[in-house]
């Protein structure tokens, strides 16, 4: 008998906090979320009114519609980037130590500084993005309208030319010719060095055909690029797209991925446990870097994949502080999330029987997206143990 | 082992139990003050608490008027507590069964305040004391009621005129009197502002904005308000209900947009992401980006603090053609008694040299003017606020206003300021213009953005009205709960405990 409640005594102090901090407030929201509730009254039963309100309530359509926009481009986004930085920093060079303190950091700065600092970076006018973004499009531009005057664009043809013929006619000899040999032939040297002339050449041609295909394309987006107006702006980009993100929604997004330096951490721990005999294999049958990532790295760190992703859904339905110090909301609302809503309608508006109900719909969706998420991953997630 | 964890145990259950048990310290306990002047009579004073909002020089003003309280009588000692988000803390604190003996809250918290039960009635105590509700300007005096009764007082008001930057009117003087506008004063109608404006704007080679006569965005706050100046409101009391798109409000919108469209969206915000804080010396106004603005009572202060020398003036804020002025938005900060309170009787005689003799040194060193009809006859002799006639003026004029008295409001303004947003940024659909020009294009400019806003305010209308009868509806089922509930019980609860 001893022996059972012992245990139990020692968790006891973690098990009080639990029921007064996690399960009573848990289970009284939902009590109050059918209930009119202003703070300095008694909360009055009203049956599901306050859930009929949500349907019709435009003000709850805008945040959910923000937050949704919002987790479809930071959560994919943050993956793609995290595993990247993830890959590099597994790379074998020096002072890889260093640059994963340097990419983790980001996570140890507290949320209001990272903020402020932001909104720095993001000013219009003095911000450091844009003070990157003018000049640097500003020479684009100037690049493809002289791009577009035939002298230039013939001579950029006449040093790419040779490279293009260069690069086929090495790929069909290429087969034939033996690597190990250790001095080549001066004229095959020399056909290297254009080749690397004429690279740089399709880059620049490169460069002015897209920027020009863009212009075409989309004149506002791309006039807008140059000097985005940032957290107030609350235009769409790209305009033309439905369910665009606004500007400054761009903003928060952009930031977001300032963070991923701690996801990059969790991937990286499991990069390094993906057993090398396996590339070994593939580098024996041949398989090329783009293969063996796709086919060797990816399904060996999908569990952690799903688990940042689900991280990254709890987290992104929760956004709170940032918009809340960054933009208040605006422009036009169009960065009031739900936390934010929640937040206004309890303690601006004294509402908090509404703001209960609204918490309730958004933890279903947050557990209707991870289930949803889990269900996705049965297929593509491969656990070594099973 | 198993030792050690066990006296963990109990060390853990002994801080608890400090915890639980520990007296709260008394007011009169921690305070070094006891020392001083207030020796002989501090053991025997009632000591009370206050919290209030404010910094800086304004928290300053405050604690002299607590100390002219303390200093002028021997049972009571106010303590001045100051709070930030006073309004949230009071609120938690009420609920929580420890409120403050007197609290300082905002105009805009009265109503869910009142409606709950949370504030004292304090009609009773001022026909006691004899004071009057003709003591006090009757706009100020009505943001301190509710439903008939008077729960809290005001104590520093505000109202807003039109602030000009003198320097930009004398270097433009030629200019200005060409235009067949006198250099020597401020604008006394819409149409005059727009053109001032237009003379004292100045650009950049490139086009884009150096100096802007009048920018509506800027300082930003009072973007709800613009309808009243062009004889409109949000709210009629008489029926009760929402006048979001009145033909004024339109008309008000309109005339904001047409400075969004003259001078192009997007220059004018880059324009406006280069100004400062407000308390800064970047102020779009103080640094001379901007030549007129709306602006408070409170403002000389910050000019003088940032660029004493500056040369402004203050005007009422022009009305448009045949719209009676001079014209203000009316608020104020007020004081009350929260129900629950431990000395609701020392806190009375607080709160009544806060309307007395207090009040002229608080309002006095906030640089404002009273929130009464009298003032003290020395009360403007030496006022740090050279410009206190315009504002005395305003408040006392009877076509200044408040804000609605509604509980929704905080919702209200916020769907005002998305509406504003949206009208301001709204793009005009380019299709629309296709081989248009000259006055032509000007007309159909206007003519599509007439439609948005009409559509913009008509959307904000009926959502608020629907709001505004849901509450109400809300209100009635609590008020025939409450009193069914009377009925069975006979003492019903007074003080609206949350949980």
């Amino acid at each position: 008998m001893k022996r059972g409640i012992t245990p139990y005594l020692f968790i006891l102090p973690w098990l009080i906090a639990l029921a007064a901090f996690i399960a009573y407030p848990f289970a009284a929201s939902l009590y109050f979320s059918f209930c009119d509730f202003p703070p300095l009254q008694k909360p009055m039963a009203i049956g599901a009114d306050n859930y009929v309100e949500l349907v019709g309530d435009a003000a709850f359509h805008r945040s959910l519609g923000t937050t949704m926009i919002y987790a479809a481009i930071a959560i994919p986004l943050g993956v793609i980037l995290a595993v990247t930085l993830a890959m590099l920093l597994n790379s074998r060079i020096r002072g890889l130590t260093f640059y994963r303190v340097i990419f983790y950091l980001p996570h140890l700065v507290p949320t209001v500084a990272v903020a402020i600092l932001w909104m720095w970076i993001f000013n219009p006018q003095f911000g450091l993005i844009n003070i990157i973004l003018k000049p640097l499009l500003g020479m684009a531009d100037w690049w493809t309208s002289a791009f577009r005057t035939w002298p230039v664009a013939a001579g950029v043809a006449a040093v790419a030319l040779p490279g293009i013929i260069h690069s086929v006619w090495r790929r069909r000899s290429a087969c034939g010719s033996d690597p190990s040999r250790a001095r080549r032939p001066r004229c095959v040297r020399l056909a290297a060095a254009a080749s690397s002339l004429s690279i740089a050449a399709v880059c620049l041609a490169g460069i002015a055909l897209l920027n020009l295909l863009l212009n075409r394309a989309f004149p506002l987006d791309m006039d807008k690029l140059h000097s985005p107006g940032w957290l107030s702006d609350a235009t769409p980009f790209p305009s033309s797209l439905p369910f665009a993100p606004p500007w400054a929604l761009w903003g928060l997004i952009v930031m977001s991925m300032w963070g991923v330096g701690q996801m990059a951490v969790i991937y990286l721990a499991k990069l390094q446990d993906v057993p090398t005999e396996l590339y070994e294999a593939a580098d024996i049958d041949g398989a090329s870097w783009w293969t063996k990532t796709w086919s060797i790295t990816l399904p060996m760190i999908s569990p952690v994949i799903l688990f940042n992703v689900v991280m990254a859904i709890i987290g992104t339905f929760q956004v709170f502080a940032e918009p809340y110090i960054m933009t208040g909301g605006g422009p036009e609302e169009k960065t009031r999330f739900v936390a934010m809503f929640i937040y206004d309608q309890a303690f601006q508006y004294q509402r908090v029987g509404y703001a209960s109900a609204v918490a309730w719909v958004l933890f279903l969706v947050i557990v209707g997206l991870t289930l949803l998420a889990f269900r996705v991953s049965r297929r593509h997630v491969y656990y070594a143990g099973r | 082992m198993r030792s050690i964890h066990f006296a963990l145990l109990g060390v853990i259950a002994a801080i608890a139990l400090i915890a639980a048990f520990e007296p709260r310290p008394a007011l009169q306990a921690f305070d070094p003050v006891k020392h001083a002047p207030y020796k002989d009579t501090w053991a025997k004073r009632t000591h009370i608490s206050y919290w209030e909002k404010w910094g800086s020089f304004e928290r300053d003003a405050c604690q002299a008027m607590v100390d002219d309280f303390n200093q002028n009588q021997d049972e009571v000692f106010a303590h001045y507590i100051n709070t930030s988000q006073v309004n949230r803390k009071a609120m938690l604190a009420i609920v929580g069964g420890d409120p403050p003996d007197v609290v300082g809250l905002w105009a805009n918290d009265l109503p869910p305040f009142a409606e709950a039960g949370a504030l004292m009635p304090l009609d009773d105590l001022m026909a006691k004391s004899g004071l009057t509700r003709n003591y006090y300007t009757d706009d100020y005096l009505k943001l301190g009621e509710y439903n008939g009764k008077i729960y809290a007082l005001p104590t520093t008001p505000t109202s807003v005129a039109l602030f000009y930057n003198k320097e930009h009117f004398r270097r433009k003087a030629g200019k200005l009197r060409a235009a067949g506008l006198d250099p020597d004063r401020a604008p006394r109608t819409i149409e005059e502002l727009d053109r001032y404006a237009a003379v004292l704007n100045e650009f950049d080679p490139d086009g884009s904005p150096k100096i802007m006569g009048f920018l509506p965005t800027e300082p930003g706050w009072f973007n709800f308000t613009w309808g009243y100046y062009f004889g409109g409101n949000l709210y009629d009391e008489a029926t009760g209900t929402v006048t979001t798109d009145a033909p004024e409000n339109v008309a008000a919108y309109k005339w904001l947009k047409s400075y969004a469209e003259a001078y192009g969206r997007e220059s004018l915000l880059r324009f406006r992401s280069g100004f400062g804080n407000f308390d800064s010396p970047l102020n779009a106004f103080i640094e001379g980006k901007v030549s007129m603005e709306m602006q408070g009572v409170w403002f000389p202060n910050f000019i003088r603090r940032h660029r004493p020398h500056m040369e402004f003036g203050v005007a009422p804020f022009p009305t448009a053609e045949g719209v009676p002025g001079p014209m203000s938005q009316l608020d104020c900060d007020i004081i009350a008694i929260p129900r629950g309170c431990k000395n609701p009787e020392a806190a009375w005689q607080f709160v009544l040299h806060t309307q007395t003799r207090g009040l002229a040194i608080l309002c006095r060193l906030h640089g404002k003017h009273m929130p009464i009809k009298n003032p003290p006859a020395l009360y403007r002799q030496g006022h740090p606020n050279l410009e206190l006639d315009v504002f005395e003026e305003v408040a006392a004029s009877p076509h200044s206003f408040i804000m609605p008295r509604i509980g929704i409001w905080q919702e209200y303004l916020n769907e005002l300021n998305r509406a504003f947003e949206h009208v301001w940024s709204w793009p005009v659909p380019e299709s629309e213009l296709a081989g248009l020009d000259g006055e032509a294009r000007r007309a159909k400019i206007e003519q599509l953005c007439e439609a948005e806003i009409r559509a913009t305010l008509a959307n904000v209308r009926e959502t608020m009205q629907k709001k505004l009868d849901a509450k109400r509806e809300r209100d009635a089922a609590r008020d025939s709960l409450r009193a069914g509930n009377s009925k069975t019980r006979p003492a019903p609860a007074k003080n609206g405990g949350g949980t």
